[in-house]
C-alpha cells in the first residue's frame, strides 16, 4: 500500500544550513497493518507523513501509495489518504457538518451520498450532539472528532496520523486509539507517529523508530526487542540512540543492519511486486 | 466507538476520479465567502463600516458648515477719517453698499488714526489681533490717502491756480499703499483677505470713475468690453469632469483596502489557525485553491468599494443639497451610465489588487505579520492611482501603458463621453491589464506551490547567525535572494549618485567623470563585492565563461551591429511618443557637443567599452546567475531588463533600454555567459556615439548604410530592412543552438558535464 524508497528531505534553513531533515528513509506499509514512526521531536516523522500526504514534495527517492507516485499523481495520493495531524485543524467558522461535508465535495462525492456518509461517520463517532456546533465553541475532544471524521468521508484506504494523540487529554486520546484499531481492523493501511512509548506498544503491528532523519531501525515490537536485547521499548529506544551517537558515521553500520533485518522479516522483494502489480491494475 | 467493516463500506465507486476542476474552484470560493461572512471584523470594516462612516462624516460636515456659516469674519479699518472727500468706503456701521458681494455677514470695527501714537505702535497692535484672531484682517487705510488724488478737483482750474498759488494741487496720483494685515496661517484670516481685496478693488474703481467724471470723461471708457464666459459643455458633463476624478480615486483606494483584509484573513490567517494545512492535503489542487481563494478575495474588494461608493455618493448628494451647493450643477449624483463603466473597470483592477495581496499575505506566518505588509504594498500601489488625478494627465499612449493609470484613465474618458479616445486605447489598456494580472496570479499561484513560503518555520532571526550562513555556506555563484538584493543596491545606489551630480559639467574631462563614477562605484563596485562575499567563484557568479559554440561571440558582434538600427528606430519611437521636454534637451546639448569633439578612441572606451563590462557584469552576470536558476529563465531576462531599464535614469532612455535588456537577457540565457551580451552591448554603444562620425567618412560605400541628414545622421531605411533580416538571422541562431546550460554546470561539476554532454553527443551520432 505505502512504499517508501531512499526518501531524502532537505531544507536550508539559518541556524543549521542546509539541514536534511529526512535521510534516505525507507519503509512499506501493508493493508490491515498500523505502522508506527516513533521519534522525539525534530527526528523527521512531521516531514515523512507530510510528503507522503503530498504537502510537501521529496527532494530525492520516490514515495508511492498504492502504486500512485506523490510526486507526479499527487490528487490520486490525496484520494486514497486520509490524513490527521496536530496541524491540521478545523476551521472556526464552520459547523462540524458543514466542515466535514466540504471536503467530501472536494473528494467529488455525490451530495445525497455524502449526506448519507457524513451521518454514518457521525452516528459511529457520536458527533450527533455537535454537528451543528461552530469549530470555534468545540472543545480540543470534538475537534478531533471532526478531524478524524474529515479524514475519513471519502473512505481513503490509507490513513496517517501525526502526532495525533498530542495535546489530547486521556480520555480522548484513549478514544483516539480506538478508532485506530477499529480501523485496522478493517482492512486500512496506517501510519502513526508519536513520541510516546506507551501508544507504540500498544497499538502497533510494527514499528520504526526515527532519529535526526533516519530510520535507525524497523521491525515488529519483538523482533527489536530480540535484536537488541532490551525488555522495554523505552530502554531500547534509548539504546539505539546511543548507538547511532556513538557511531561517527553510524549510518553505515544500521544501515546494512537494518535492511538486512528489512529483508528478513518482511521479504521486500514480494512485497514491493505486490505494490507495483496493484497500481498498475 | 468502533468502525465494523460493513459499516465503512466501499466507497470507492461514488469518488469520481476526474473531479471537474471549476466544481472545486467554486466549492473553495462558497467556503470562503460564507467563512468571511461570518466573521464580524470582516462584515463590520467592509460592510458595516462604509454604511455608517459617510453619513456620520456627512453630519459632521453639516454641523461644521453650519457653524462656519454662522461665524461672521472680524474686520477691522483704522483711518476711515481721512477719507472725507473720497468715495465713501464706509456706511455707518458696514462697507458701503455695492462694495461687499457675498452674503457671509462681515463684523466691521473702525479705529481712527490718532487712537494709536505712531505707526509702530499700529503695527504691533495690528499684529497681535490678527495673530491673536480678535480680527480676521486688519485694514490700515494711511494719512497720506486724504492728500492722494482728489476726484473733485477740476484739472484746467488746478492748472490754473497752480501758476499763481504756492500750494501743490493734487492732480497727479501719488504712490500709498492701504495695508492689508492678514495671516496665513488662520483659514478664515485667508477668505477675509481675499473678501477685503475685492472691497477695496471696487472701491477703488468708484474712486477713478469719480475722477474721470469729474474731468469730463466718460467713465464707461474704462471698460470698453465685459467678458461672457460660456461652458459649452452638457450639464451631465459638467458634472461627470468632477465625479470621473473622484470616483475612480475612492474606488480604487477601497478596492485595495477591500482586497487586503480577506487575503491576509484567507492565506496568513489560516496558517496561524493550522487550517491551511488541512486545506492542502484535501485533494483540491493548488491551483484550485488560489483561484478560490482569489476569486472570494476579488468579490469582497468589489463589494466594499462599491459599497463604499454608493454610501458616498448617497451621503455626498444628500449633505451637498443641504449646504445648497448643488446650485451651479456640480454636486449631483452622477449619472447612471458611467458608474456602469466604472464597475466593469473594477473587475479586473480588484482581481490585480486581490491577486497581488494574496500573494503577499502568503509570506506571512500570521495575521499580525500581515498587516505588517499591507503599508508598503499602499506605498508601492498608491502612486498608481494618483498618478492620474495630477493636472494634466491625460488617456494617450504612454499613460495607457501603465498598469491601473492606464485603466483609471480610460474610465475618466468614458465618463467624460469622449468614446473615440477611450476606444483607441483600449487594446493597450486591455493588454497592459491582463499581462499585469497574469503575472499577479502567476506569482500567487508560485507562492502557494512554494514550501518555504507556506511552511516557513517561526524561526528567530539572528544577525550574527545569518552572517555566518552568508559565509558558510556560499555557493559558486549568486543565489535569487542575493539578485535582488544586488539589483536593489545598484539601483539606490545609483538614486543617491543622480542626487549628488547637480550640475552638467562642460569638459570632456568632467563628463568622463560623470560616467565612470557611477561605472564604476555604483555598478561594478557593490556587484564585485557582493560576488566576493557571497559566493565561492567570481568567474562563475560573474558568468565569466566562454560559450560552447565558437560562433556565438562573432554572431554576438553581428547582432551588435545589425540590431542598432533597429535600437536607433525605436529610440525614436519612444521619444515621438514621449516627448524628450526642452528643458532636458537643452542640458544635454553641451554633454553631446564634448562628446563629438573628443578623440573618438576615448569616447568608445568611456561610452561603450566601460559601460558594457560593468553593467553587463552586474545585470547579465550576477544579477542574472542568480535569478536565472530554478529553471526561472523568463524571471531572469524580466527582472536584469527592467532593472537595466530603470538604472538609465532617463524615461525615454530607460525603455529603449529595457528593450535592448530583453535581447541582452536573452542571449545571456541562451549562451549561459555574460560575453556575448557584453560584445552586443559593446557594438551598440559604440556605433551610437560613432554615427556622426561613420556618416562623414570618404568612403563612398558608406552612403549605403547611413546619410545625413538636418537632424543628424540617419540609418538608409533599406539598410534598416536588412539589419532587421540579419537580427532575426542571429536570434534564429542563438535560439537554434545547444544551451550552454552543460558546460555552465560542467564548471561547477566537472566530471558530470563530460558524462552529460559525451552522452549527448553519442545519442547525436
Amino acid at each position: 500500500m505505502i512504499d517508501v524508497v531512499d526518501l531524502t528531505k532537505s531544507y536550508s534553513d539559518l541556524q543549521r544550513g542546509t539541514f536534511v531533515a529526512v535521510d534516505h528513509v525507507s519503509f512499506q506499509v501493508g493493508p490491515g497493518e498500523i505502522f508506527g514512526l516513533l521519534g522525539a521531536n525534530g527526528a523527521g516523522k512531521t516531514t515523512v507523513l507530510r510528503i507522503l500526504s503530498t504537502v510537501l514534495k521529496p527532494t530525492s527517492g520516490t514515495v508511492r501509495v498504492r502504486g500512485y507516485d506523490v510526486v507526479s499523481q499527487p490528487s490520486e495520493v490525496r484520494s486514497q489518504i486520509g490524513f490527521v495531524s496536530n496541524n491540521t485543524a478545523i476551521y472556526d467558522r464552520m459547523t462540524a457538518t458543514e466542515m466535514v461535508e466540504f471536503f467530501g465535495r472536494l473528494h467529488g462525492m455525490a451530495r445525497d451520498f455524502l449526506a448519507e456518509r457524513v451521518d454514518r461517520l457521525f452516528e459511529q463517532l457520536r458527533m450527533n450532539d455537535f454537528r451543528d456546533c461552530p469549530g470555534s465553541k468545540m472543545s480540543t475532544g470534538m475537534k478531533q472528532k471532526v478531524s478524524i471524521a474529515r479524514a475519513l468521508i471519502h473512505d481513503p484506504p490509507v490513513l496517517v496520523f501525526d502526532e495525533a494523540t498530542l495535546g489530547l487529554d486521556v480520555m480522548v486520546a484513549r478514544n483516539l486509539l480506538a478508532v485506530v484499531r477499529s480501523l485496522r481492523d478493517s482492512g486500512k493501511c496506517l501510519i502513526f507517529s508519536t513520541h510516546i512509548m506507551s501508544e507504540v506498544e500498544k497499538l502497533c503491528d510494527r514499528i520504526a523508530i526515527m532519529h535526526q532523519g533516519r530510520i535507525l531501525d524497523t521491525g515488529t515490537l519483538d523482533q527489536l526487542r530480540s535484536a537488541h536485547g532490551e525488555e522495554s521499548l523505552e530502554e531500547l529506544f534509548f539504546a539505539l540512540l546511543s548507538r547511532h551517537e556513538a557511531t561517527p558515521d553510524g549510518s553505515i553500520d544500521f544501515l546494512v543492519t537494518d535492511s538486512r533485518a528489512f529483508a528478513d522479516t518482511h521479504n521486500l522483494e514480494n512485497s514491493s511486486h505486490a505494490v507495483v502489480s496493484e497500481g498498475s491494475e | 466507538m468502533t468502525l465494523e467493516n460493513e459499516e465503512i463500506g466501499n466507497v470507492e465507486s461514488a469518488v469520481e476520479i476526474a473531479t471537474p476542476k471549476w466544481k472545486n474552484v467554486w466549492l473553495i470560493y462558497a467556503r470562503e465567502m460564507r467563512d468571511q461572512l461570518r466573521d464580524r471584523r470582516t462584515l463590520f470594516t467592509i460592510i458595516v463600516l462604509p454604511i455608517l462612516l459617510y453619513p456620520l462624516v456627512g453630519t459632521l460636515l453639516l454641523q461644521i458648515a453650519q457653524f462656519s456659516h454662522e461665524y461672521p469674519m472680524g474686520v477691522c479699518v483704522v483711518g476711515n477719517e481721512h477719507l472725507e472727500r473720497l468715495p465713501a468706503l464706509i456706511d455707518g456701521e458696514s462697507f458701503s453698499e455695492g462694495l461687499v458681494e457675498s452674503k457671509q455677514p462681515m463684523e466691521l470695527v473702525k479705529y481712527s488714526w490718532n487712537e494709536f501714537e505712531n505707526r509702530d505702535d499700529l503695527a504691533t497692535a495690528s499684529e497681535k489681533w490678527v495673530r491673536d484672531g480678535v480680527y480676521d484682517v486688519v485694514v490700515i487705510l494711511p494719512p497720506e490717502m486724504a492728500n492722494a488724488l482728489d476726484p473733485t478737483v477740476d484739472v484746467d482750474e488746478a492748472r490754473a491756480t497752480e501758476a499763481t498759488s504756492d500750494r501743490e494741487p493734487n492732480i497727479s496720483p501719488i504712490n500709498v499703499n492701504v495695508e492689508v494685515v492678514f495671516n496665513v496661517a488662520s483659514d478664515q484670516s485667508l477668505v477675509g483677505r481675499d473678501r477685503i481685496a475685492a472691497v477695496i478693488s471696487r472701491w477703488r474703481d468708484r474712486w477713478v470713475s469719480r475722477i474721470l467724471t469729474s474731468r469730463k470723461v466718460d467713465a464707461s471708457l474704462l471698460q470698453p468690453f465685459g467678458v461672457l464666459p460660456r461652458d459649452i459643455a452638457p450639464v451631465n458633463v459638467r458634472e461627470a469632469a468632477f465625479w470621473s476624478k473622484m470616483l475612480p480615486f475612492v474606488m480604487l483606494v477601497w478596492a485595495m483596502t477591500g482586497a487586503f483584509y480577506p487575503a491576509i484573513d484567507m492565506v496568513a490567517g489560516e496558517k496561524e489557525r493550522g487550517t491551511l494545512e488541512t486545506l492542502l492535503c484535501s485533494p483540491a489542487l493548488r491551483g484550485e485553491i488560489v483561484w478560490g481563494k482569489l476569486a472570494a478575495v476579488t468579490t469582497f474588494s468589489m463589494m466594499t468599494a462599491i459599497l463604499n461608493v454608493g454610501s458616498m455618493l448617497v451621503t455626498s448628494t444628500l449633505v451637498f443639497r443641504q449646504m445648497s451647493m448643488g446650485a451651479n450643477g456640480v454636486f449631483t449624483a452622477p449619472p447612471f451610465i458611467p458608474l456602469l463603466w466604472l464597475i466593469i473597470a473594477l473587475v479586473p483592477l480588484a482581481a490585480l489588487f486581490s491577486a497581488v495581496a494574496l500573494a503577499v499575505a502568503a509570506m506571512a506566518k500570521s495575521s499580525k505579520e500581515g498587516q505588517y505588509y499591507l503599508m508598503p504594498l499602499m506605498m508601492v500601489s498608491l502612486p498608481l492611482v494618483l498618478l492620474p488625478l495630477m493636472p494634466g494627465t491625460t488617456l494617450g499612449i504612454g499613460t495607457s501603458l501603465i498598469p491601473v493609470t492606464g485603466m483609471f484613465l480610460m474610465v475618466r474618458a468614458l465618463i467624460e463621453g469622449q468614446y473615440g479616445a477611450a476606444l483607441m486605447h483600449l487594446p493597450i489598456v486591455f493588454c497592459v491589464t491582463t499581462g499585469a494580472l497574469l503575472l499577479a496570479t502567476r506569482w500567487a499561484r508560485r507562492q502557494f506551490e512554494s514550501e518555504g513560503v507556506l511552511f516557513a518555520g517561526g524561526e528567530q532571526w539572528e544577525f550574527t547567525q545569518w552572517a555566518k550562513r552568508l559565509w558558510l555556506d556560499r555557493e559558486p555563484y549568486t543565489t535569487p535572494m542575493q539578485s535582488y538584493f544586488a539589483a536593489a543596491l545598484v539601483l539606490i545606489a545609483l538614486f543617491f549618485g543622480k542626487l549628488a551630480v547637480t550640475s552638467m559639467p562642460n569638459t570632456f574631462a568632467g563628463i568622463a567623470q560623470l560616467i565612470m563614477v557611477p561605472q564604476i562605484g555604483l555598478i561594478l563596485a557593490p556587484t564585485l563585492l557582493m560576488a566576493i562575499i557571497c559566493t565561492r567563484s567570481l568567474r562563475l557568479s560573474l558568468r565569466l565563461v566562454i560559450p560552447k559554440s565558437p560562433l556565438a561571440l562573432p554572431v554576438a558582434l553581428l547582432l551588435g551591429i545589425t540590431f542598432h538600427p533597429l535600437y536607433v528606430l525605436l529610440a525614436s519611437w519612444v521619444s515621438a511618443i514621449y516627448p524628450i521636454s526642452d528643458s532636458a534637451a537643452t542640458a544635454m546639448k553641451p554633454f553631446a557637443e564634448q562628446i563629438s569633439a573628443a578623440p573618438w578612441l576615448y569616447v568608445v572606451l568611456l561610452m561603450a567599452v566601460l559601460p558594457a563590462i560593468c553593467e553587463e557584469l552586474a545585470y547579465r552576470g550576477f544579477i542574472f546567475g542568480g535569478l536565472v536558476r530554478e529553471g526561472a529563465g523568463l524571471r531572469a531576462i524580466l527582472v536584469t531588463s527592467v532593472v537595466f531599464g530603470i538604472s538609465h535614469g532617463v524615461l525615454q532612455q530607460s525603455i529603449s533600454a529595457t528593450c535592448m535588456g530583453f535581447i541582452l537577457g536573452w542571449v545571456s540565457l541562451r549562451t549561459g555567459s555574460v560575453l556575448p551580451g557584453m560584445l552586443i552591448h559593446v557594438t551598440n554603444n559604440a556605433l551610437s556615439v560613432s554615427m556622426g562620425r561613420i556618416a562623414e567618412w570618404d568612403w563612398q560605400g558608406i552612403d549605403l548604410f547611413i546619410k545625413s541628414s538636418p537632424g543628424g545622421p540617419e540609418y538608409q531605411p533599406i539598410w534598416t530592412v536588412i539589419a532587421a533580416g540579419l537580427t532575426f538571422c542571429c536570434l534564429f541562431y542563438f535560439a537554434l543552438m545547444r544551451t550552454n546550460k552543460e558546460s555552465f554546470f560542467g564548471m561547477v561539476f566537472p566530471g558530470l558535464s563530460t558524462v552529460a554532454s559525451d552522452s549527448k553527443l553519442a545519442r547525436l551520432y
